[in-house]
């Protein structure tokens, strides 16, 4: 059974074209990076596979089934970190976690430990300040404990790794490993090619407007080897995401 | 000074004005804004102030009206400016402004300027202008003089406002200041009522007052326009005087470090009061009420209103009982400013439900549970609030009440307080989805509502004062304590108006979510 299939999504804002007739499967127990330039629709198609846009048109599933907007038993199942972060800025961490969880159906005990365990191991344990006084990087600690508070089957992360120190992103990366270990899938958006390279196993590389140009598996890039796209050996992920997106060259001489 | 840079960033507060007319929203505001503003604008230039000054000098008392025009322009625009939010834009604040080579005193000029300049003070100017060209176009004035006089006058009543706004800020950051301040606004407002017959039992006040009064800019601006000779300049040198003591107060106030409550460590709460009240709505609904109730009662400003909403009914009730001279006036006000109990406090919150959640409203759709849902909890919580004013309005009348007990009055006040809050907390729940706005949760003071918001806010309130003297003049039956159980069936009409919204706005919720993201979001 596939983690995410999606057929011929389009996603359309008024006229504008935002997805275009994307076709793509995850299989499940992996971290499966989703690439592409800045506006080209990476987090639209989250958006549309999380519910919270209506794609214009295609299909959708999750874990085997059609996923729709008001489906509560999948999204109980899955766990979201928006770009945005989505935090409820004047609240405190622990309360704002104890929601999530006790939204997601967790009994109170099981939210009382795992809200504890959470901040104890993010490092968020002052208790003095609200989300709305947190630093950037702790933000993003409190926006990845709600989304895998829950345990969930597959977890959605947009861009998970920005302004997180380097001991929070490798903490981060070794929850994510024993998560897919376990047979969950992670799907990541992300501009930092390095991380994506060490850590997913497989990526989907789209343009603008959301249309899908490259997908294929890299394990071989972790180690000594090589991808080979249009005729063309790529040993490291930058290149290829370049050559299939598209190098910009501006010269100006007064930098 | 770097007037060139200064220059650019007044310019770019009109391109941050027109920028808003790219919205449909911004366009219909520019409309609205354009084309009526001007019309005011003329309408207001030529019988406002010049008609002011008309009859400043046909009457014979031009000096008189001019203090009395100019003084409640003066007042109008402090308070305009600070509960309108006027010429206090943030992106112009002194972190904002740090980030371009600037010295500390160009910003702060570059500050005052792109406040002074917004579009809302010109309307202030141009009235005050309008009365000195009336008083100067009948001889009454001197050109110079009164040119000066608003020139001066303008800049001091920014100033005051600027001085106000930066205070009510400080006293709010601080700890009980809201308190203090709630306590300052409900004794301005019963300033009046209580002075006014004080006054009445002694004229000789008046003329003392009017003395002192002489040492206040409006009246220094009078004195102005009215005597280009030695009692004109010494009120240019008022209103100096104040320019100068303002500027002082004002650089004082900029440099005084934040005063931030001291951070508390807070200990880990699970099962808070929100959390029990939300616990009655069962297992779906309360985190959801729990949230939003932890939510909205951090937020100073609807802590405030609360509190204020019924002190300041209770007024409302009691001048227009005063006022009305009917069989049981009081009562009748009541039944009138009952319905708003339950609403004034949380309407900002009712009106708005999800304006101020920001980027945080995304989440309420990863939630394993129906939109609708959400939407639900979020109002419910908003009426929970509400609600909560019931019985503190009941215990306020029956303490107050100036008629013996009787239990048919709380029983018809009870039902006018149950329908105002089931019908506006349901149209609440339209404006929310029909006509959000993006708010600052931060934000204490200053109109945020949306257009809906307003209308339903401010028609509310008139209908609080108007509708039972005007239902009392055609049917005076209504009102009588022996047709008391006419009032009962309302709340259960209201109740069932409420119910119906909530299950048919849920769909156009879900239907909406793009676009209400796009707002509560700021992409609009």
């Amino acid at each position: 059974m596939d983690a995410i299939r999606i057929t011929n999504l389009v996603k359309k804002y008024g006229q504008k074209l935002a997805v275009e007739n994307l076709s793509l499967t995850v299989p499940t127990g992996i971290m499966f990076g989703f690439l592409g330039p800045n506006g080209s629709g990476k987090s639209t198609t989250i958006g549309c596979m999380t519910g919270l846009l209506d794609p214009t048109s295609g299909q959708i599933e999750l874990l085997g089934q059609p996923f729709t907007t008001d489906n509560a038993a999948i999204k109980r199942r899955i766990g979201v970190m928006p770009e945005t972060l989505g935090l409820f800025e004047p609240l405190y961490a622990h309360e704002f976690l104890a929601f999530v969880a006790r939204m997601f159906g967790l009994d109170e005990p099981t939210t009382r430990r795992r809200v504890t365990e959470l901040l104890e191991a993010l490092e968020l344990t002052d208790t003095s300040k609200t989300l709305s006084e947190y630093s950037t990087g702790m933000r993003k600690r409190v926006a990845f404990a709600a989304a895998v508070i829950h345990s969930p089957d597959v977890l959605f992360l947009d861009e998970p790794f920005e302004s997180i120190d380097p001991a929070g992103v490798s903490l981060m990366k070794q929850w994510l490993r024993r998560f897919t270990e376990q047979g969950r899938t992670v799907f990541i958006t992300s501009h930092v090619l390095e991380t994506v390279e060490r850590v997913c196993q497989q990526v989907a590389i789209i343009t603008q407007p959301g249309k899908l140009v490259w997908q294929g598996d890299i394990t071989a890039l972790s180690g000594d080897g090589a991808v080979v796209c249009d005729g063309q050996e790529f040993r490291a992920l930058e290149p290829l995401f370049l050559h299939l997106t598209g190098e910009r060259y501006a010269d100006l001489k007064w930098l | 000074m770097n007037t060139a840079l200064i220059g650019e960033l007044v310019k770019l507060r009109y391109k941050l004005l027109w920028a808003k007319t790219r919205s449909r929203n911004g366009r219909i505001a520019l409309f609205l804004a354009g084309y009526l503003l001007l019309a005011l604008l003329i309408t207001l230039l030529s019988t406002g102030g010049f008609g002011a000054g008309l009859l400043a000098v046909r009457s014979g008392k031009a000096e008189k009206i001019a203090q009395g025009v100019l003084a409640v322009l003066f007042l109008e625009a402090v308070i305009a400016a600070n509960v309108l939010g006027f010429g206090m834009s943030a992106v112009f604040s002194e972190t904002e402004l740090r980030r371009y080579p600037l010295t500390a005193p160009d910003r702060r000029i570059a500050r005052h300027l792109t406040g002074i300049l917004d579009p809302f003070w010109f309307l202030f100017f141009a009235l005050e202008l309008g009365l000195m060209v009336g008083l100067y176009v009948l001889g009454a004035g001197s050109f110079w003089f009164g040119l000066f006089a608003v020139l001066l006058l303008f800049a001091a009543s920014y100033l005051l406002a600027r001085v106000v706004g930066l205070f009510i800020d400080q006293m709010i950051k601080r700890k009980g200041g809201a308190a203090v301040l709630m306590g300052l606004i409900v004794t301005l407002a019963l300033l009046p009522s209580v002075v006014a017959p004080l006054i009445g039992k002694n004229p000789a006040m008046v003329a003392e007052v009017a003395r002192r009064l002489q040492y206040t800019p409006p009246f220094g601006a009078a004195a102005a326009m009215i005597h280009p000779g030695l009692a004109g300049t010494y009120g240019l040198a008022t209103i100096v005087i104040w320019i100068l003591g303002l500027t002082a107060l004002l650089v004082w106030l900029e440099n005084r470090p934040p005063q931030r409550q001291a951070a508390e460590s807070v200990k880990v709460e699970w099962d808070s009061p929100f959390d029990r009240a939300g616990a009655l709505f069962g297992p779906q609904l309360g985190p959801l009420v729990s949230h939003w109730l932890s939510f909205y009662s951090r937020n100073s400003r609807t802590r405030t209103f609360c509190l204020l909403s019924p002190a300041l009914l209770a007024f409302v009730t009691w001048q227009f009982g005063h006022m009305w001279k009917t069989p049981h006036s009081f009562f009748i006000g009541a039944l009138g400013t009952f319905p708003m109990v339950a609403f004034l406090g949380p309407s900002r919150m009712s009106t708005n439900l999800f304006g101020y959640v920001g980027g945080a409203f995304r989440r309420y759709f990863l939630l394993p549970v129906d939109p609708g849902t959400v939407l639900r909890a979020a109002s419910y919580s908003a009426l929970l609030i509400g609600a909560a004013g019931l019985p503190v309005g009941l215990l306020v009348w029956l303490i107050f009440s100036p008629y013996p007990f009787d239990a048919r009055m709380p029983a018809m006040l009870l039902s006018t307080g149950l329908t105002g809050m089931f019908v506006l907390h349901g149209f609440g729940v339209w404006v929310t989805l029909f006509n959000p706005r993006r708010g600052d949760y931060n934000s204490n003071f200053g109109n945020d509502l949306s257009l809906g918001g307003n209308i339903l806010l401010i028609g509310g309130m008139i209908l609080a004062m108007f509708l039972p003297r005007v239902a009392y003049r055609f049917m005076p039956a209504l009102f009588a304590l022996n047709t008391w159980w006419i009032w009962l069936p309302l709340p259960v009409v209201a109740l069932a108006f409420y119910l119906a919204t909530l299950k048919s706005a849920g769909p156009v919720f879900v239907s909406r979510r793009e676009k209400l993201l796009a707002i509560v979001e700021g992409r609009n």
